[in-house]
């Protein structure tokens, strides 16, 4: 069971303000806890109800074996309210019977907390019925709102809360989380720093368009060692027909991008770092056709196709010229 | 957990706790019956967190064995399910084994139930009653007060407070009072002395509550012990508990509203009088607010009209015991005005109005424990 020290590793300084407010008996009537996926700022509201309830809190961490904590964890407390989105959005019947909820008192004892989860999918009209709510707290009322964007929340509503913004997820923090929910390491690698964001590495493990592109830069680079006159022909042939639109040619050159990079940590010496980990020996067959100083140079132009691709640049032209670049 | 007991003890006690269980509430174990075997006997316990409902079958009464080799524990069981298995049993008596896995055992005769239990930690924990400041009523009592007081709770949820009955205890009086801003109702009884130390103010009980506890308790002369905690009210008869949880808030201080003296004051029959505006507010209906017009006149008669031009227009006269002070014309909701008067047994009521734009009273005549006010419809 997490605790605000094992929270503290990854949202040091959310982490900190709750504990202080804990300790000081100064916890807000509202909190906005704000962060991308992954995040885990439901633990976040989990582990701050406890605090809450908890009669056994010690220094602002809770017992985590009393009944009142263990019912927390299993959603069963009578004074936690936890409302979900149903369907797409929260509904104004949702925030009016949780209002009804608060107008009573509390089952067992005085502290309420209510956690809406995912507060931007609520409908106007719902905001709008809680925000009354939000304004005429009751006096030992709680309310945890968590979001993954906060510019989904109305004005009025964010006004009215105390935003606890928690750190986006590092490239290494990410991967951590893919390889534990069961991704293999060398797509967890990859994905994590092709975005920094949880759901999107999600999205792109099940993304049969990511997977022929992967492939496609494998290809291209044994042509490129192979047969370079062929190069163009492919480029013209397969690359093209695939990426697309210019996001698509983009994430094309990012993959581009790596996989020069990686030349350049195995010509360092750097294995652990590598991204295409898979294609380890792919990689390491290019070592005897790129020196250090030609991967470095490619890198720029890969970088100055990226550049003329936002300035509308033909893409055919970019991709040309940047193959031609890697021809030698 | 184990014990044997006899089944239709249990069916009923099923059905008095079903009562209390909601289908469509927030927290998954509340979808459960909770049992608890004691070596007193077994309580079930049900509930939506509003209301509660605890059944209660002791181990022994009157010399005959309900429950017998109770081992003591807690599980709480699907209530989908275990009515219905419990119904349908072969054999008068069954029996029941959970584990420690939570798997409950149901067997009578042939047949052998396996159901899926919970931890009874994860059930909401109950107030226990406190003799420190609890106290007696007679059933028919609390079904009167109750009766007397929650229809004119406020239905909107506008001003939740509203929504409850105010239950105050002082100077040795005990007083419900509700009120939906536009009327109030209120009834007081005295307390016994022993009773009079007691001293609550800001209780509020839900109309709700009350409505579905009037339905429960028995229309007899048995005594029901009454508990106020921090958050919850306990009613508790021989073997049931009724809990509910209290509306958190402030009530409004109401004895300020009620005029001290009157201008107008009329006596006459309730019935007489209810029916006539009954009658007069036939026509009414088709007005948003079922307004119907009073005006005193000559010889002690009363004169209730309602004009809805569309519809047409009705005039009735009630000739009155008594009417002293000013002349009079007001307006006011007809269906309030029956709501209160349906109330009141005693043949006679006193109205005490002062003047057309201020509430006024109902009272029953000789009888200061009831106590109805309406405030007036302004009209041009």
């Amino acid at each position: 069971m997490v605790n605000w020290q094992q929270i503290s590793e990854t949202q040091p300084v959310a982490s900190k303000m709750l504990t202080q407010m804990i300790k000081q008996d100064r916890v807000a009537h509202a909190y906005l806890i704000q962060g991308d996926a992954g995040t885990n700022s439901r633990e976040i509201a989990k582990l701050l109800t406890k605090s809450i309830v908890c009669r056994y809190t010690r220094d602002a961490n809770p017992c985590q074996a009393c009944a009142d904590c263990h019912r927390i964890d299993s959603g069963n407390h009578p004074n936690m309210h936890w409302i979900e989105p149903d369907g797409l959005s929260i509904k104004t019947e949702q925030v009016a019977t949780l209002k009804k909820e608060f107008t009573y008192a509390g089952v067992e004892s005085n502290e309420k907390v209510y956690v809406i989860s995912e507060a931007d999918r609520m409908t106007t009209n719902a905001a709008n019925r809680l925000l009354k709510f939000l304004e005429e707290p009751g006096e030992k009322t709680t309310a945890i709102l968590l979001t993954e964007n906060s510019y989904g929340i109305l004005d009025t509503i964010l006004s009215r809360t105390q935003v606890i913004s928690l750190r986006p997820l590092s490239h290494m923090e990410i991967e951590r989380v893919l390889i534990e929910e069961g991704m293999t390491a060398d797509n967890a690698r990859l994905f994590s720093i092709v975005t920094n964001d949880l759901t999107k590495a999600r999205e792109l493990d099940q993304d049969e368009w990511f997977a022929q592109a992967r492939k496609l830069v494998v290809q291209l680079m044994s042509i490129l060692r192979a047969n370079q006159d062929e190069a163009l022909l492919f480029i013209e042939k397969n690359w093209l027909d695939h990426f697309k639109d210019r996001d698509q040619l983009d994430r094309g050159l990012d993959l581009l991008l790596l996989w020069f990079k990686d030349i350049i940590y195995l010509h360092v010496e750097n294995e652990d770092a590598l991204v295409f980990k898979a294609n380890q020996e792919d990689v390491n067959a290019c070592l005897w056709h790129y020196s250090r100083q030609d991967a470095t140079h490619i890198l720029a132009q890969i970088m100055n196709a990226k550049r003329e691709l936002l300035q509308n640049v033909h893409p055919t032209l970019v991709m040309e010229e940047l193959t031609l670049q890697m021809q030698r | 957990m184990k014990f044997v007991i006899q089944r239709d003890l249990l069916m009923e006690s099923i059905q008095h706790v079903m009562k209390a269980i909601s289908s469509r509430v927030t927290i998954p174990i509340l979808t459960g019956i909770k049992i608890e075997a004691t070596p007193e006997g077994i309580k079930l316990t049900g509930s939506d967190s509003d209301v509660s409902i605890e059944s209660f079958i002791p181990k022994e009464e009157d010399g005959i064995m309900n429950v017998e080799e109770i081992t003591p524990g807690s599980v709480v069981v699907q209530s989908k399910y275990f009515p219905d298995i419990i119904r349908k049993l072969p054999l008068k008596t069954l029996e029941i084994t959970t584990d420690e896995k939570f798997q409950v055992t149901i067997t009578s005769g042939g047949s052998e139930f396996h159901l899926n239990g919970q931890d009874a930690m994860e059930y909401p924990q109950l107030p226990v009653m406190h003799t420190d400041n609890s106290f007696e009523l007679k059933n028919d009592l609390l079904k009167e007060l109750i009766r007397q007081t929650v229809f004119a709770v406020s239905t909107v949820e506008t001003r939740p407070i509203l929504t409850g009955v105010n239950m105050r205890i002082d100077d040795q009086h005990m007083h419900f009072v509700a009120t939906d801003s536009h009327r109030l109702a209120s009834r007081k009884i005295p307390l016994e002395n022993d009773q009079s130390q007691l001293s609550f103010n800001n209780v509020v009980i839900p109309g709700k509550s009350l409505a579905e506890l009037n339905k429960i308790i028995d229309d007899n002369e048995d005594e029901i012990t009454i508990s106020v905690t921090e958050n919850q009210i306990l009613f508790q008869t021989k073997h049931l508990y009724f809990l509910s949880r209290l509306l958190d808030g402030n009530y409004p201080e109401t004895s300020r509203l009620i005029p001290e003296q009157s201008k107008t004051t009329v006596l006459t029959k309730t019935k007489e009088l209810r029916e006539a505006i009954d009658r007069a507010s036939l026509l009414a209906k088709e007005n948003r607010n079922n307004v119907v017009k009073l005006e005193t006149k000559a010889n002690d008669r009363l004169e209730i009209s309602s004009n809805t031009p569309e519809v047409g227009q009705v005039t009735e006269e009630v000739t009155t015991d008594s009417i002293n002070g000013e002349d009079l014309k007001i307006s006011f909701s007809a269906k309030y005005m029956i709501d209160a008067l349906k109330i009141i047994q005693e043949d006679y009521v006193k109205i005490d109005f002062t003047g057309a734009m201020r509430p006024f009273i109902i009272k029953p005549n000789e009888n200061d424990q009831i106590l109805q006010l309406i405030l007036p419809v302004r009209t041009y």
